[in-house]
């Protein structure tokens, strides 16, 4: 395996590491969204 | 080919078309006529790395980069861009929650936007490192 195809890798590896951060918080935001969107359950007593 | 597209989507949990529609569109997809969908090309690098690593065993490592490469840019096509996280932003601090403070979610934007930038920045990288004829691929 090259230079070129290890710095590839590591590259592709801090990427993927902040696209898990963007997608984490992104899907935080959006749950508190979906909460407003929720039916809210009525009681059953 | 509708058969391991199928197959190769059961074995990594996914949906994909009916067969018949597969079989329609697979030919659209050879001739050119039509660009097979991100998750279809993912199958199609599955499907041919499995081929390639029986006939040629050291070329598994360089498809496994392929489709790495493949999997990130099309997470990173599929972001939101730093306008609509502002705008989920807006609308989650449009009235009090309960899980989140005013602070947290704001902390929780800048912290993602940042991230954002990042990976406008790993993704010029990479293109710099493939070289220029990639450049300008996915996003932010």
């Amino acid at each position: 395996m090259s230079a070129r195809d290890d710095k590839i890798r590591q590259v592709v590896a801090e990427l993927d590491a902040h696209l898990a951060e963007v997608e984490a918080s992104v899907a935080v935001l959006k749950a508190l969204l979906a909460s407003d969107e929720a039916p809210e359950e009525e009681d059953p007593g | 080919m509708a058969r391991e597209l199928r197959k190769a989507a059961k074995d990594s949990g996914e949906d994909v078309a009916a067969h018949h529609g597969l079989v329609k569109m697979i030919p659209q997809w050879e001739r050119g006529n039509r660009a097979p969908r991100e998750r279809y090309q993912l199958l199609y690098l599955k499907i041919f790395k499995d081929i390639a690593t029986d006939m040629v065993p050291g070329m598994a490592s360089g498809v496994d980069l392929a489709m790495r490469l493949a999997e990130v840019r099309s997470r990173a096509a599929s972001l939101p861009g730093p306008g609509q996280i502002r705008a989920l932003e807006a609308a989650a601090l449009a009235k009090p929650r309960e899980t989140m403070t005013p602070a947290q979610i704001r902390a929780l934007t800048a912290d993602a936007i940042t991230h954002l930038h990042e990976v406008a920045g790993k993704l010029a990288e990479l293109s710099a490192l493939l070289g220029g004829d990639e450049a300008g691929e996915g996003k932010p």
